[in-house]
Formats: C-alpha cells, structure tokens, sequence
C-alpha cells in the first residue's frame, strides 16, 4: 500500500521536474516551427496559427550546416578519444601501482581540470602558432583532450579498481609484462568504463565554444557550436526560427550517442562505484 | 572496437561543395584563378540566412568577378558575435595571419586604427568620392595623411517610434516624450520602450541625449572626460532623464533586462508597445511582421531631446578595410566596398549609403521614412574614434543599469563609472 | 618474482604517467606560464609586454568592482553547487527508485535531462531570456498571471536576476551531477537497504544512514568538479543578461572575459586568470580535506 503511494509520489515529483526540463525545448521546438512573421507572436501562440517544417528544411539542405555537424562530431569525439587514451596508462597506474604521492598526482591531474580555457585563451592562440597547429583540427583534438583527460583518470580508475586485481595476477605468474596484461587482460574488462569516459568527454566538447572559435579561422572547419551564431541575426530579417531549428538538429546527434550508450555508461559507472 | 565503423563514417564525410560556380561557400571566382584574396565577411549579406539577400549579393559578386577572372575570392564568414568576432581579428592581423580583406564594424574602427594594421585604399578612391562622405564618417576613415584606411560602407541611426493609434503626435522634447508615455499607459499600452540592459546598445542609444545637449565623451587626447566640467552636468541631465521615465512609469521597469532591438519588434507584435527607441533598420522589420492595417499605425521621428533645438541620434554601421601589404590586393579590397557594397549593396539591403550621392541614385530610398532618416542624420554622432570607447560603453550599460534598478544613484554611480574609465584608460 | 613479471601492486609509475603529464604540459604548460607571466606585464591585447611589475595586481586587486563582482560570485557558485546536487541527487534517487519498482519513463527522464546539458550555449541564452520575458506576453509571466500570481521582474531586478541566471544554470548542469549520483547510488549494495527495511527502518533512516554515507566520496568528487565548472561558467550569463542589471550577474569569469576581450586589458585579464585558478584550486583542496577524512 505505502509501495503505491511511494510510486505516486515518485511520479508527481519526477512530473514536475519534466514539465521544468521539458518547457525550453517545447519553446524551441513551437519557434522552429514558425514563420517569420509569427516569431514575434511570443507565447501568446505556442502553437503556430501556420506552422512549418520549412525551417529544418532550410537547414538540413544546407551543405555547410551538415559539415559543421560533421566537425562538430570529428573533433568532439577525436578529443574524447584522445583524453581517454591519454587517461589509460595514468589511471591503471594510480589504480594498480603503489608510490608515493599517489593523491599528489591524481589531485594534480585534477588540477588541469580548473585551467579553464578562457584562463589561458590568448597565449594559448599564440602557442599553437608558434607550433604551426593553428587552422588545424589537430590543435582542438590535443585541447580537447588535455582538458578531457583529467575527469577521464578518474572515471577509469574507478573502472579499474573494480576489476580483481587477481585476475591479472594469474596472467603475471604466466610470464606477461604489464603492458601485456593491461591490454590483454584489464582494458577488456574494464570496456564499459572507458566508453563511459569517452562519452562524457565527448559530450563536454560538443558544446565548447571558445576553443574551436579561436583556433579554427576557416568556417569550413567549424564545429556546430560555433558555426551556429551564423544562424543569429541578419540586419534585414529575423532568423530566430531558423536558429531555434539549428539548435534543435545540433542536439540530436549528442542526444542519440548518448542514447546508443547509455545502458553501457550506467553499467559502468555502477561497477566502479560497488568498489568506489 | 567501436573506433572501426567512426572512421568509415568518417570517410563519408560530407565536405564543401565542390561545384564549379563562381560562388561557392567558401570562394567567388574560379578555383584555379592565380590570384588570391582572402575576404573576411559577415553572414549578413553572400551568405545571408534570406534567399532574395543571398540571391542578390550572389550576382553582384558574380559581376564583379567576371571582370577579372584573374582573381578569385576566398570568403571566411565571422560569427555574429560581432565583438569576439573583431578581437579574434584584431589578434590574427596582429600576428601576420588576419585576412587580406575584412568587414570592420564601425565602433571598432578606431582600434584597428590604433594597431596600425590597416592598409590604405586610396587609388580606389577619388577625392571627389571621399568629399561627398558624411563628416562623421569621413573622419573614421581618412586619417591625418589622407590615406583612405577604410570604407565605410553604410551607417545606421536610432529613431523614436511611436504607435500613432496611441501617441498622434511625434513627441519633441524630453517632457513630451515622458506624458506621451504615460498617457500611452493610461491607454492600457507599455510606455517608451528602450535598450537598458547589460550591452552596447543601451549605452550608445542612451549617448544620444548626452550629445544632444553637446557633451563629449573623450579629449582630444582620447582620455575620457565624460563626468568632467560642463560633460558632468550634461551627462546627469541625461540619467535624470530616463531615470524619471521609469521612476514616473513613463517606461516600465523591464527596461533594464532589454539587451536587443528585437524586443521592439516583439512587442509591437504583440500590441503591447507605444513608443521605443529602436535602429532605422527595424522599419523594414515591422513592415514585415506586421499586418498591413497595424503597420500602417507606425512612424518615425527624430529621438527627443532636452529642447525641440537640441537633438542627436548615434551613427553605426560597418566598414570595409584591408590588412594586407600587397597593393594590388588593398585595391580589389576597395573595389569590392566601392563596386559591391556601397551603392548596389546598400539599396539591396535597403541599408543607409555612407555619402548623399547614393540616395538620389537609387530607387530604394524613395520611401518617405528615408526623408526622416536623411534628415536625422543631420544630427548624426559617432562612437568616438578612441580606444577607451568599449571601456566608457560597459561603464554606462553598468550605470544605466544600477541607476534604473535603484542599485546606485547618479552622481555616486557617474563617480565610479569615470575612476573606473580612467583607470583602464591608463593601462592602455 | 622479478623474473615472473612485476609484482602486483609495485613497479615505477612514471612512464605509465608520461603520456599524460608530457602532453598536458605540451599544450598547457606554455600558455599557463605565459599567463602568470602576462600577470606581470603591462600587455594589451593590442601591444605586447615592455615592461614587468605588480601594477596590473595593484589594479585589478584595487579595482572598487572587484569586491562586487567576487560577492556575486561567491553566491552564484555557492547556490548552484547546493542547488545542482541536491537536484541532481534527488533525480538519480528518484529514478532508481522507480526502475527497482519497474515504473515506467525512466530512461526517457533520464534522457530529457541529459539533452538539456547539450544544447548550445546560444539556445540556452535564447530559450530562457524569452521565457523570462517581462513583457506583458512574456511567457513564464503570462502562466503566472494565469493563476493571479507575479508578474515577476525576472531579469530587471538585480537580485530576480541572479536568480535567473541560476535557474538557467540548473537546467543545463543538472545532468552532470545525476549522472555521477546515479552510478554511485546503484553502486551500494542492495541487501544494506534489505536488511535495513527488516529492521524496521523507514525511508529517511535508509538514506541518512546508508544512502549518504556511501555516497560521500561521489558527493565529495562531484563537488570539486561542480564548483569548478561554476566557477569557470560565463557563456550562459553573457547570453542571458550580459552580467547586469548593471553588475547584478557578472561573475568573475564573466568580469575576466571582459576585462580581454571588451577592454583588451591582457595583463589585468591575466591577474583575474590566476586569481581564478587561485580560488579553484583552494576550494578544491578544502573539499580535497573533507574527503582525505574517510
């Protein structure tokens, strides 16, 4: 009896909650769906007296718009690669290996994590052209995945250490190094954990919008999160209907990775807290 | 194990276009033209969001490239985050990577000036042609050798509009434009509408009831002087101004989060709006939005001021400038702003030419609010040409702000706001 | 044991830390240097450094804004860490709750969370300013009205305003922290709760005497990655109120990116930089000691 109204209760409040994070996409949804002449209509028409589809699309037959959405994929998910890539040796280390200053390193490496990219925007521009990296994709990636690896350390370490340390052993007393085991044996295992790690890396860098603006001078190469302000504002015509349409279709393939992986992502975020 | 199928989509990619037409995304004029200029614009115009704008500016490029197919175009769009966008510029100008040929916004202009990173275009550019500027614009863009740096390309202006249903008669001074308002509240509508929240436009909006009364924001040497002398007096007047429209209800309170033009429109959309402060471009954007019925109710005025003889509107607009040291390449830079966007692009967009000729030139400023705008430009001001614009500018949006929000009063608030712009004026 | 392979739990961990340390301080170690020593310079954006002192310290630390803009700080990171975690925490909780009952929309929740944590910073500026619209049709108002409340002066107030500027930061950060609770939460082995409920024990008892416990080191992790990306949150502010009324929102990340690239002050912004990374790094040892507790 107190099971059901606990079901109620749960209900009522995760309702709310909805209508609280649902209400912004419904206002971008009814504005992607307008016309022009109804963007100024306000909420007084949430539903549009002549609604459209014309808005997704403009955008979707524009060339640019699906290369923008590629960029935007290449390098968020090149820098989510990288971070974790970067992360494996350092959090198998933390995780198997006893040294000293253990909590120095992984509070370090936590550190980089409070450099935020605004910190250090213009010297950073100047760095990467002074290495002749400007205008590449590569200076993003090596940002990204500098500024993605810290959370990633500790994501994996967590993965890591719920994996028995006796299974490994097995293999030691075979005669494997340790590198042997490590990607024979423990990255294997340790699979959910590191698609967790590259997933939410991946998804921090879709909606970075500094790093790609200030290293990337070609719109060609832009990222959707920065290529998107080219959908706010002409001197001749509002486009708030095609921008709402624009960050509608820029949510989607976030969203759907997500999606894809989630039950992965759970998995394994769960089996490193049993031990966490 | 999940990388393989990533990087056969990869390989699918889509890339730009690769069609053979003279205007690409990324280029006007043929690929294997010899030739190169980088032109760095913005996606107002070639690339703009509005088929006929895009359509037009499509076959003004197309013309001009077509004679000369020894040149191609290579176009790099700016986001609209116009001041990111120039101080992003600024640096690659700064470090030898910048365009050859880029879109400056107007209030930027003496900046780029400063840095010394623009190039003169003066063998495009008749005597004849720079006389006929404006004077505000001209001394924008000639600097003390005659060079011409810049050419800017069309201007802008804030004009008072008014729901003619409501308030018949075109409100004149500060006294009139406060009753109009409140009798436009006693109607049931919002009062006089204005930019008062954390950006630029409030506080260029706001600087034409400074200079309407002659007040100056800066000395001859560029140090700010605005809450000096006979500027403090001035510049109080104007707060108490637009504070007593909102303390008297003459505006309503919301004024202070309105941080674009936009707003207006919405408003006048909705019915609700009377008055409001707005650029001369949205009267194409009400013409639009608008019923016809409605927007027959709309006109324009001049911006009020202290007295009928005392009035001023801030000038804006976008320049065209080139930062390379090839000649050949400064010179195209001055034919694209000459041939393409003065003139041709101006009546396309229906945007305010730079120089008196063009009106009479062009079929697209027969509109009688042309006739006001031409005349309120009379009483054109520009930004100061001073680097320390931007820094006085954020001083008033905070004032502005603290003043109509009951933060802060006036004279306490005019106080930090000139320590404060001396203070960064000494650090440059 | 050396010619069998390394001993399980020994071995130099240097080379396993070199891919990370040496590419961090490829690409961060130069521009962070340059920081502190652009910190010490007189450089504009516009001009480089011809000269080294404390004067741009002297100015930004004598800045008469400076104590505001730290107070606004202080409270909007304060607010949201609170706010962002018991949000967070409550959601994860009460999703776990219902998949253990087999309720169904979960995994669309959980979904709907997650897509509001991508979308752009512009659509996140641009959704709420409409819906905090103080016009007479503004939407959050027009439903209030609807039920004879408000209207309410959601972004011409100043303090309304920071209000809103936290609303609008929860919507979009709210996903991290439920994230990071929700795994740690399924982490805790379900017989406690059992054994718990044998003894009698009622909902609030389980989770003051399991569920928080257990969760300390998640919450003490989460707060350090929470506050630092509060600390560092500027894009959503900028496009929601510009940081006014006045200075009613502009928090120190904000006040830095205004201080490069509106005032093209580089030394004044570098001061900030570090002072920045000053407060982070403090804040996170202080949480670093609550956690060193366990």
């Amino acid at each position: 009896m107190s099971a059901r109204v606990g079901d109620l209760a749960t209900y009522a409040v995760l309702a709310l909650l909805a209508v609280f994070f649902a209400t912004p996409f419904v206002w971008l949804l009814s504005l992607s769906l307008r016309t022009p002449a109804e963007v100024f209509r306000g909420a007084a028409r949430l539903i549009p007296h002549e609604p459209t589809l014309g808005n997704f699309a403009y955008i979707l037959s524009d060339p640019a718009f699906l290369t923008y959405l590629w960029n935007g994929l290449k390098l968020s998910a090149l820098g989510g690669g990288l971070a974790v890539v970067l992360a494996i040796p350092a959090a198998y280390a933390c995780s198997r290996l006893d040294f000293r200053g253990k909590q120095g390193v992984l509070i370090g490496i936590l550190a980089v994590q409070m450099i935020s990219p605004l910190v250090i925007l213009v010297p950073l521009y100047r760095w990467m052209g002074a290495l002749e990296l400007l205008n590449l994709d590569a200076s993003v990636v090596a940002v990204y995945g500098a500024l993605g690896m810290p959370l990633a350390v500790w994501l994996l370490k967590v993965a890591f250490d719920a994996i028995p340390a006796e299974i490994e052993e097995v293999a030691f007393v075979d005669g494997a190094s340790r590198l042997q085991v490590l990607t024979r044996i423990t990255l294997p295992l340790a699979r959910p954990g590191i698609a967790s790690a590259f997933i939410l890396a991946m998804v921090m860098n879709w909606s970075q919008f500094l790093v790609p603006f200030i290293l990337l001078e070609r719109d060609g190469d832009w990222p959707i999160s920065v290529a998107i302000f080219n959908f706010a504002g002409s001197t001749s015509a509002s486009t708030t209907q095609l921008l709402a349409a624009a960050c509608l279709i820029a949510v989607v393939p976030a969203v759907a990775v997500f999606v894809a992986l989630q039950r992965m992502i759970v998995s394994a975020l769960i089996a490193g807290a049993v031990k966490g | 194990m999940k990388l393989l199928p990533l990087a056969a989509a990869m390989a699918l990619a889509p890339t730009l276009s690769p069609a053979q037409d003279l205007v690409t995304r990324t280029r006007v004029g043929l690929p294997d033209a010899p030739n190169v200029l980088t032109f760095r614009l913005t996606s107002y115009d070639l690339y703009s969001s509005d088929p006929a704008t895009r359509e037009g500016f499509e076959a003004l490029f197309s013309d001009f490239i077509r004679a000369r197919p020894a040149w191609r175009i290579e176009t790099q769009l700016q986001t609209g985050n116009i001041g990111q966008e120039q101080a992003r510029m600024l640096q690659q100008a700064q470090a030898g990577r910048g365009p050859d040929c880029a879109m400056v916004d107007s209030s930027q202009l003496a900046t780029f000036r400063d840095a010394d990173v623009l190039r003169p275009m003066n063998a495009v550019f008749s005597d004849a042609e720079v006389a006929d500027l404006f004077p505000y614009v001209r001394d924008a863009v000639v600097n003390e050798a005659g060079d011409v740096l810049a050419w800017w390309w069309f201007t802008d202006l804030r004009v008072l509009y008014r729901d003619t249903s409501v308030v018949p008669d075109a409100p004149q001074t500060w006294e009139e434009a406060r009753a109009a308002g409140l009798t436009a509240v006693e109607a049931g509508r919002e009062g006089l509408l204005f930019n008062g929240g954390r950006w630029e436009g409030t506080a260029f909006d706001w600087l034409a009831n400074f200079w309407a009364q002659g007040g100056t924001l800066v000395n001859a040497e560029g140090a700010p002087v605005f809450d000096q002398g006979d500027n403090r007096e001035k510049f109080l007047a104007a707060v108490a101004y637009v504070q007593d429209l909102v303390d008297s209800g003459a505006s309503p309170e919301r004024v202070t989060s309105i941080t674009d033009y936009d707003a207006f429109n919405a408003a006048a959309a909705a019915g609700t709006a009377s008055m409001f402060v707005g650029g001369n471009w949205q009267y194409g954007q009400l013409r639009t939005t608008l019923a016809p019925e409605d927007f027959a109710n709309w006109a324009v005025s001049e911006l009020p001021g202290p007295t009928v003889d005392q009035r001023a509107t801030g000038t804006g607009g976008w320049a065209i400038a080139a930062m390379t040291d090839d000649p050949a390449k400064a010179a195209l830079c001055g034919q694209i702003a000459k041939e393409i966007y003065a003139g041709p692009g101006n009546a396309l967009q229906g945007l305010l030419p730079t120089s008196t000729a063009l009106y009479d030139q062009y079929d697209a400023y027969d509109g009688p609010e042309f006739e006001l705008f031409a005349q309120a430009l009379q009483n054109g001001v520009a930004r100061p040409g001073a680097a320390i614009y931007p820094e006085i500018s954020n001083q008033i949006q905070i004032l502005l702000g603290d003043v109509l929000s009951g933060a802060a009063t006036p004279e306490a608030a005019l106080d930090a706001a000139g320590d404060a712009a001396r203070a960064a004026y000494a650090r440059q | 044991m050396t010619t069998r392979g390394p001993a399980p739990a020994d071995g130099r961990p240097f080379p396993w830390l070199l891919p990370a340390i040496a590419f961090t301080a490829l690409f961060y170690l130069v521009p962070v240097i340059d920081v502190v020593r652009l910190a010490f310079s007189d450089a504009t954006l516009v001009r480089g450094a011809s000269g080294y002192s404390l004067d741009a310290f002297r100015a930004v630390l004598g800045d008469p804004a400076l104590p505001q803009v730290l107070g606004t700080t202080f409270v909007f990171t304060a607010v949201n860490v609170i706010a962002l975690q018991v949000a967070g925490l409550a959601i994860a909780l009460l999703i776990v709750r219902g998949e253990a009952r087999g309720l169904r929309g979960m995994a669309a929740f959980r979904t709907l969370v997650l897509a509001a944590w991508v979308v752009p910073g512009i659509a996140n500026g641009l959704i709420w300013q409409m819906l905090f619209d103080e016009a007479p049709y503004g939407t959050l108002n027009s439903i209030l009205g609807g039920v004879g409340l408000g209207p309410v002066a959601w972004l011409s107030d100043p303090q309304m305003a920071l209000v809103s500027a936290v609303i609008a930061n929860l919507w979009q950060g709210t996903a991290f922290s439920m994230i990071v609770f929700y795994a740690a939460r399924r982490g805790i082995d379900p017989t406690l709760y059992e054994v718990a409920q044998l003894d009698g024990a009622r909902a609030w008892r389980s989770f003051r005497s399991i569920t928080l416990p257990l969760l300390r080191t998640a919450i003490a992790v989460n707060t350090v990655l929470v506050t630092v990306q509060t600390l560092n949150t500027f894009d959503s502010i900028l496009a929601l109120t510009g940081g006014g009324p006045g200075r009613a929102t502009e928090v120190l990340a904000l006040f830095t990116f205004n201080t490069v690239f509106y005032n093209f002050d580089l030394a004044g912004g570098s001061v900030l930089a570090v002072l920045l990374f000053t407060i982070s790094a403090a804040l996170a040892a202080l949480v670093h000691g609550w956690l060193g507790r366990t």
